[in-house]
């Protein structure tokens, strides 16, 4: 008997202390939440001044979390120099990381984030649920640049749009992008051909280049959705800014607006008659970028302008890689054939629960004079959006050249769109697409699928709406 | 009380348990010995901190975790709502999340039995599948054969998921390559990982590939441990190799079999570093999302750790379901009162 007694007092004590460590904790857990941090909190305030203009204190110290990726940060560490010495005594921290959402979440839910954060790379912060933290960065484009020019009148036009959401300035894009169908001149005059200015053209190139053993595209499985790129971005010219309104304000039926629909059959035309290489479900985006910039067996590429830094170890010598818009469906098209798809990307946010919060719009300041800017398109190739740092010799690269004659070709016709990274959607639409390139679906199946999509995100009520006009 | 006594009463067996009175007989109190320090210290340290830790870290984010499924935070701000089961409601009716589901169900089906069906028959092979004559032992140079196909588990998951995603890839890769050179051009560019009617079945393969070597070496400890003797005995009778395996390996290291299923469901349930290396995401048609990809997109991309959290609510419960099927398959099938040795 005395085993017996033993044994249950000692599994009575195991199981009181067991259950007492679930209960306790469990009663406060419901009320609990992680939040904590309180009002936002600016930091001691320094004297304003044409040198000072959000009155940062003196020998403070900013601390910047940098997206590291395609540009790395040295080119955040120049403009840091440049910080110290404009402001002697005060230090700028600056920490890379590749995960800024997964980094900053808790930082961000303890009322302790940077002072300044490039909100970048796959695992950037979906805008629609920080955007109330963030500093309206209005007054940093209206402060005078290092050099004494107003910072506003030194950008490219239409850069902020992509930062504005709700007619607030809440990031700043610093780096220019340009998404243009990319090509091997060298290639193209070769064989004696033009870029194709319809799809009807882009066809007959097709038929051509599959005469020499070519495929006219090739896609990777993780970037499918750069042919969505391509296809909204020639439907906006088609059918006008209806296009670019009805898929971000995520409208019923934005999907079947008809330039869309046109540009789908076209591109479905394409995809039947077998000018897509075959297998980019399955191939990783790198590898059949490599495809089309090393081996040659593909004459077009949709991308960004980040392509050309992306493969520089991959692409043939030799190849002048150069930009050209995307096709249009007709010759009488609403916008242009110049048009241009371009948009300023690696967002700058100062958020205002940042300890130094003037520090971080004063970092910003720096990195947008012309000293910080010529340094980032020197040694990354990419202009940024601070007009005339690029020469005319684009510093030895085709490409870079292109853009700037891109843009120059443009004027005013630049267009971009945010509903994808707003809300998230791209992983979702990768998977519609992969399907249709792969020549498995139709128009109506992909026209259907991703209007499904739309319709989910606009259906939650939980997901906060931003409406762009 | 009663259950404590008809279970401290089957300890006794059943000889004593007819003399035992209802009412409990007078109690020798055992004299309490003093806390010395050795006696504290070592609560403190074998059973004080361990618990401790394990309420820290493991059952507190749990019940945080379904703290939060009730909310609809978005993970970046303090603003968080109770919805109550609101998000439990859309996860279910939820295609994508539910297809996700039905892909975890799938492996956890598929991948437990096909690995340990393969590694049993290795480990079979390498302990007692050699000659009929003479000593119980393996296949000629098997030990050579163990160390070979432990090799897969000693590379990192993710480092086995980017070695097949190239193996498989369809222009340059090394399967499409051996099959196109022995004359199947259909598969000169065939997406194995591209296509949904070959990604599921690629990928298990890849997972099965890799764990396979490690069940082997846990089966054939076991192996290791049953007598010779039983096998001569079987042998004797007049067994073959196919029922001496079934009639007397399988049943002798039956809870070993069970552990194995048991860990690989669960590495099935999560599976995430295999999806997320060979089909980031989610593969054709979603035909490889898991669970638990879908739970990190929400989490990260979405911002909405709400929803996430449910999600990870829902992955734990069917974790936890899945290990008490198959305790209770085991015990309905009689593993509880089967052989031991």
């Amino acid at each position: 008997m005395n085993v017996q007694q033993q044994s249950f007092a000692r599994r009575g004590f195991l199981r009181g202390a067991l259950a007492a460590a679930v209960l306790v904790p469990m009663a406060g857990s419901i009320a609990s939440c992680a939040g904590g941090g309180g009002g936002g909190t600016t930091g001691p305030t320094g004297t304003v001044s044409d040198t000072n203009p959000f009155g940062m204190a003196d020998k403070s110290t900013v601390d910047a979390v940098i997206f590291k990726g395609g540009y790395g940060i040295d080119y955040v560490d120049f403009a840091g120099k440049g910080f110290e010495n404009a402001h002697s005594g005060s230090t700028a921290k600056i920490s890379p990381s590749t995960d800024i959402a997964q980094e900053l979440q808790p930082r961000f839910v303890g009322g302790n984030p940077p002072d300044l954060i490039d909100n970048s790379g796959a695992k950037a912060i979906g805008f629609s649920t920080i955007l109330a933290q963030l500093e309206d960065l209005t007054s940093v484009v209206n402060a005078k640049n290092l050099e004494g020019k107003v910072i506003k009148d030194t950008l490219y036009g239409g850069v902020l749009a992509p930062g504005t959401f709700e007619g607030k300035l809440a990031a700043l894009n610093y780096v220019l992008t340009v998404y243009a169908m990319w090509y091997s001149d060298a290639l193209l005059k070769d064989n004696g051909w033009s870029v194709p200015k319809t799809w009807d053209e882009m066809y007959a190139l097709g038929e051509q280049a599959k005469a020499k053993g070519k495929y006219l595209f090739v896609w990777g499985k993780e970037a499918a959705t750069y042919y969505q790129e391509m296809a909204i971005s020639s439907a906006i010219k088609e059918g006008g800014h209806d296009v670019r309104l009805g898929l971000e304000n995520l409208k019923a039926d934005c999907w079947s607006h008809p330039a869309l629909q046109s540009v789908f059959t076209a591109l479905n035309k394409i995809v039947k008659a077998g000018h897509f290489k075959p297998g980019g479900s399955g191939t990783q985006f790198t590898a059949a970028q490599a495809q089309w910039s090393n081996a040659q067996e593909a004459v077009f590429y949709p991308s960004g302008s980040w392509i050309e830094n992306e493969m520089k170890d991959q692409t043939k010598s030799g190849f002048k890689m150069t930009g050209a818009p995307v096709p249009s469906v007709t010759t009488s098209s609403k916008l242009p054939y110049a048009s241009l798809h371009s948009a300023a990307g690696e967002p700058f946010v100062v958020p205002s629960q940042g300890k130094n919060v003037p520090g971080g719009k004063e970092l910003l300041r720096v990195m947008l004079s012309k000293d910080a800017a010529t340094n980032f398109a020197k040694t990354k190739l990419a202009p940024t959006i601070v007009k005339d740092t690029v020469p005319s010799d684009g510093f030895g690269s085709t490409a870079l050249v292109s853009q700037t004659k891109l843009l120059s070709d443009a004027g005013d016709n630049i267009y971009t769109w945010n509903f994808i990274d707003l809300y998230g959607t791209n992983k979702d639409q990768l998977v519609v697409w992969n399907t249709f390139l792969d020549g498995k679906s139709d128009v109506a199946t992909l026209t259907s699928d991703l209007q499904k999509i739309t319709d989910k995100v606009r259906n939650d009520s939980s997901v906060k709406k931003i409406e762009v006009k | 009380m009663t259950s404590v006594k008809a279970k401290t009463l089957r300890i006794d067996g059943g000889a004593s348990a007819a003399v035992v009175p209802d009412t409990a007989p007078p109690v020798y109190k055992r004299r309490r010995k003093p806390l010395t320090f050795d006696k504290v210290s070592f609560f403190v340290v074998f059973l004080g901190l361990p618990l401790a830790i394990y309420l820290l870290f493991v059952i507190w984010p749990f019940i945080q975790a379904f703290g939060y499924s009730l909310t609809d935070w978005s993970g970046f701000s303090p603003d968080q709502n109770f919805i109550g089961l609101e998000n439990y409601r859309k996860l279910f009716t939820d295609d994508i999340f539910m297809k996700a589901m039905g892909n975890n169900i799938l492996l956890v089906i598929c991948l437990p039995i096909i690995t340990i069906i393969l590694s049993l028959v290795l480990a079979t092979l390498v302990t007692v599948g050699g000659s009929s004559k003479g000593q119980i032992k393996g296949l000629r140079n098997s030990s050579f054969y163990r160390v070979v196909s432990f090799f897969p588990y000693t590379i990192p998951a993710i480092a086995i998921g980017i070695m097949w995603g190239q193996i498989y890839d369809p222009s340059g890769g090394l399967l499409n390559g051996i099959l196109t050179s022995l004359g199947m051009d259909q598969f000169k560019s065939y997406a194995w990982l591209g296509d949904k009617n070959t990604a599921m079945i690629a990928t298990m393969f890849v997972i099965v590939w890799g764990f396979i070597g490690f069940y082997m070496v846990l089966f054939v400890a076991g192996i290791k441990g049953i007598p010779a003797e039983l096998f001569e005995a079987a042998r004797i009778d007049g067994a073959g190799r196919f029922r001496t395996a079934v009639s007397i390996t399988i049943p002798l290291i039956r809870d070993n079999i069970q552990t194995a299923y048991i860990y690989m469901g669960i590495l099935a349930l999560d599976a995430f570093v295999y999806m997320a290396a060979l089909n980031s995401g989610g593969g054709p048609d979603n035909s490889t999302l898991v669970m638990s990809q879908q739970l990190f997109f929400t989490a990260f991309t979405k911002g909405q750790f709400g929803l996430a959290s449910a999600m990870g609510v829902v992955l734990a419960v069917a974790t936890l379901i899945f290990s008490g099927l198959v305790f209770l398959v085991n015990r309905l099938t009689g593993g509880d009162k089967d052989v031991s040795l």
